[in-house]
């Protein structure tokens, strides 16, 4: 399932080229991906939706260098993901990979501010306090700075993930569940926010979801159903996307009550 | 609240496992020197071994209750602190703070008679081990029976049943008082401020240690060996206690003037490492109260003895059997509480440290690399090596300056720097050995499955 052919090496944000992941061994190896090969252009907003334990989190994992897929590659700007030491993969990641969490994941002892410019730190590059300052300005939390994430109501931190996601400028920002953890208000912000690092910062997105709301915000949705893409949507709404997540389930109960009898 | 108090303990051993080892180890060292009042209302004991083996089990016995008593208060409090967001949850669900309480409490008297009651067998071979040692130097004669009975169980479970409690009461009347979101903002970060209480009682044991190093200077200058060193020792503790009292906000003093070469030493790892000191005084302080101890009795306990093997030596006389005792003594003493102090130490590192696995996990995903948490911990654990050193030597030195007055009538004693820096050393290893190696281990697993735990 390809939703874009770009010459290799160029125009690309993300390739997976047949990602497969298998947990076990044996027989009771089960293959969480089977052979997913996918590319993304570079900004463009695409959701990845399937029903529970279809591999939406496998494939996340997978394509931001979290796990290592047991066969197959995974590019991002037309580098292979390194392979090797945690180490290794973190300098890879630092580069090319920025992260919003369901449980936004700031760093509790470190103020607003400090959390946005970690990631710069980390990376052994000087952080750039104004642009830093200005990117939480833009998310709406210029006059909370100093203030620590125990401080802030649940999209307020995220909002505050998704500056630090682009104070390093990533290739791609992936998502996991973003809005999981929100109220419907919140979740509406954050989603926004997302559509506008695509549009203004020209960040490539892709977002795990199950909310065919918050999948309505993309520009494009893959389906997965048993470790395989399965379907693609392109302008979705909420109301298609829920349509074709129904049919999906009951494709995939249908096939799983035909390979148990 | 009792009946979860007892689910909670089960259910979570390894959560408990700090309080307990150092309660365990304070039942240990309690018993066996109370022991030697058992053995001492045995038959056909001359009136001289009565008087020997009761002075070495009230004045060290009670050495070692002030010091057990104090070390288990203090991972109390840390181990409480750290389920602050558990306690949020149950008064959210509804618990009453006095319910909260009782549970808190609850779980450190279970903990407390467990632990007690599991020491006794251990605590029957050290007491059994100390009179062997009393009888080999000639302290008491050799033939004495030995005896472990209700005194011994009385003082062991009675001392850590009521530090454990004491301890867990007033964590506890901290913890609840604050709202579920206070709790929940302390449990991540934690208050920066020491209460008025508690820095009145810091620098009323500074003055107590301070008061007993003049008067071993003064009145107590040419009093017999042991009266003065015990004087002296009594200034090193009240003064290693207050310091350990106040510790937070020694940290914090020493983290200001530390924090620009730190950050230059770790890059990024630094920068955090600060911070994350800066953030937590209070969990700092914990580890921190062991360091003190240890390097105020380890230095200063050695150093008394050294001084007085050394004029031993200078005055050409053959040691007595008064010498010798005091010295066996001595070197018991320091053992003991330098073993205790090192559990202690260890344990609360490796639990405060394995606690922060989510952390190290969330630093991972933001691209942290292994080496560089290492680091971070490192440089934290860098922080609390010099704070514990500056202070307990200064601790140790209310001591040593005014024995060596008493004793030489100088105030520099003339002996070796040896004895510091292998207490120097063993500070070094214990520290940066647990964090690193807790640390280490924290980190095997998966950043994503850290984060979700």
């Amino acid at each position: 399932m390809t939703t874009h052919r770009a010459p290799a090496g160029g125009g690309e944000a993300l390739r997976l080229a047949s990602v497969r992941k298998v947990y076990g061994t044996g027989d009771n190896a089960v293959a969480a991906l089977d052979g997913v090969t996918l590319s993304l252009a570079p900004a463009t907003f695409t959701a990845v939706m399937g029903p529970s334990g279809s591999g939406k989190s496998t494939l996340l994992q997978c394509a931001a260098g979290l796990d290592q897929p047991t066969e197959g590659q995974v590019f991002l700007d037309g580098a292979e993901m390194s392979r090797g030491t945690e180490t290794a993969v973190t300098k890879f990641r630092r580069q090319h990979v920025g992260f919003v969490f369901q449980q936004f994941n700031l760093l509790p002892t470190l103020t607003v501010l400090q959390n946005v410019t970690l990631p710069l730190r980390l990376a052994g590059r000087k952080p750039d306090r104004n642009r830093c300052t200005a990117l939480l300005e833009r998310v709406g939390l210029g006059d909370r700075l100093d203030h620590r994430p125990a401080e802030l109501s649940g999209g307020q931190q995220q909002r505050v993930a998704i500056a630090r996601a682009l104070a390093a400028r990533p290739t791609v920002i992936f998502a996991d569940e973003p809005t999981g953890a929100l109220d419907s208000t919140s979740a509406r912000e954050v989603l926004a926010l997302l559509q506008e690092t695509v549009e203004v910062f020209g960040r490539t997105v892709v977002m795990v979801t199950h909310d065919p709301v918050a999948a309505s915000y993309a520009g494009s949705v893959l389906f997965l159903a048993d470790g395989r893409l399965v379907g693609q949507l392109a302008s979705p709404t909420a109301e298609t996307v829920a349509a074709r997540m129904t049919h999906l389930g009951d494709a995939v109960s249908a096939r799983r009550a035909a390979v148990g009898a | 609240m009792f009946g979860v108090a007892l689910r909670s303990v089960r259910s979570r051993g390894s959560a408990f496992l700090a309080t307990f080892l150092g309660m365990f180890a304070g039942a240990v060292i309690l018993m066996s020197f109370a022991s030697l009042l058992d053995t001492r209302n045995g038959n056909g004991i001359s009136a001289a071994d009565k008087d020997t083996l009761a002075t070495m089990a009230m004045v060290i016995g009670s050495l070692a209750l002030v010091i057990v008593t104090f070390a288990v208060f203090s991972t109390l409090t840390l181990t409480v602190r750290q389920r602050s967001a558990e306690m949020a949850l149950l008064k959210s669900v509804g618990a009453t703070p006095g319910q909260v309480s009782r549970m808190i409490v609850g779980e450190a008297a279970v903990l407390a008679v467990v632990a007690a009651v599991l020491a006794m067998p251990v605590a029957v071979l050290g007491g059994w081990g100390l009179l062997k040692m009393l009888g080999s130097s000639n302290r008491v004669a050799g033939d004495i029976t030995y005896h472990f009975g209700p005194t011994a169980i009385g003082v062991g479970v009675g001392v850590t049943l009521i530090a454990g409690v004491a301890g867990a009461a007033l964590t506890a009347r901290r913890t609840v008082r604050m709202t579920v979101t206070e709790s929940l903002t302390d449990a991540s970060v934690g208050s920066a401020r020491m209460s008025r209480k508690r820095v009145i009682a810091g620098w009323v044991f500074l003055a107590i240690g301070l008061d007993c190093g003049i008067l071993t200077a003064t009145l107590f200058k040419g009093k017999g060996l042991g009266t003065t060193q015990s004087v002296a020792g009594e200034a090193v503790i009240w003064s290693a206690i207050g310091m350990a009292v106040l510790s937070p906000a020694l940290i914090r003093v020493v983290i200001s003037a530390l924090a620009t070469p730190l950050r230059r030493l770790g890059g990024a790892s630094g920068y955090l490492g600060v911070l994350n000191v800066r953030q937590r005084t209070q969990q700092m302080a914990g580890a921190l109260t062991p360091i003190i101890l240890f390097t105020a009795l380890g230095s200063g306990t050695l150093y008394m003895q050294s001084i007085d093997n050394s004029l031993l030596a200078a005055s050409g006389r053959a040691a007595t059997g008064d010498d010798k005792g005091v010295e066996t003594l001595n070197y018991v003493v320091v053992g003991v509480i330098c073993v205790f102090a090192a559990i202690v130490l260890i344990n609360s590192l490796v639990s405060a440290t394995i606690y922060r696995r989510r952390e190290f996990g969330q630093q991972r995903l933001v691209g942290s690399t292994p080496p560089q948490v290492l680091r971070m911990v490192s440089i934290e654990g860098v922080a609390l090596i010099l704070t514990g050193l500056v202070f307990g030597s200064i601790a140790g030195l209310v001591a040593v300056i005014p024995y060596s007055i008493a004793r030489t009538d100088s105030v520099i004693p003339d002996t070796t720097i040896g004895i510091y820096l292998a207490v120097v050393a063993a500070v070094v290893v214990l520290t940066l050995g647990a964090s690193v190696g807790a640390a280490r281990r924290a980190i095997r697993i998966p950043a994503v499955e850290a984060v979700a735990a």
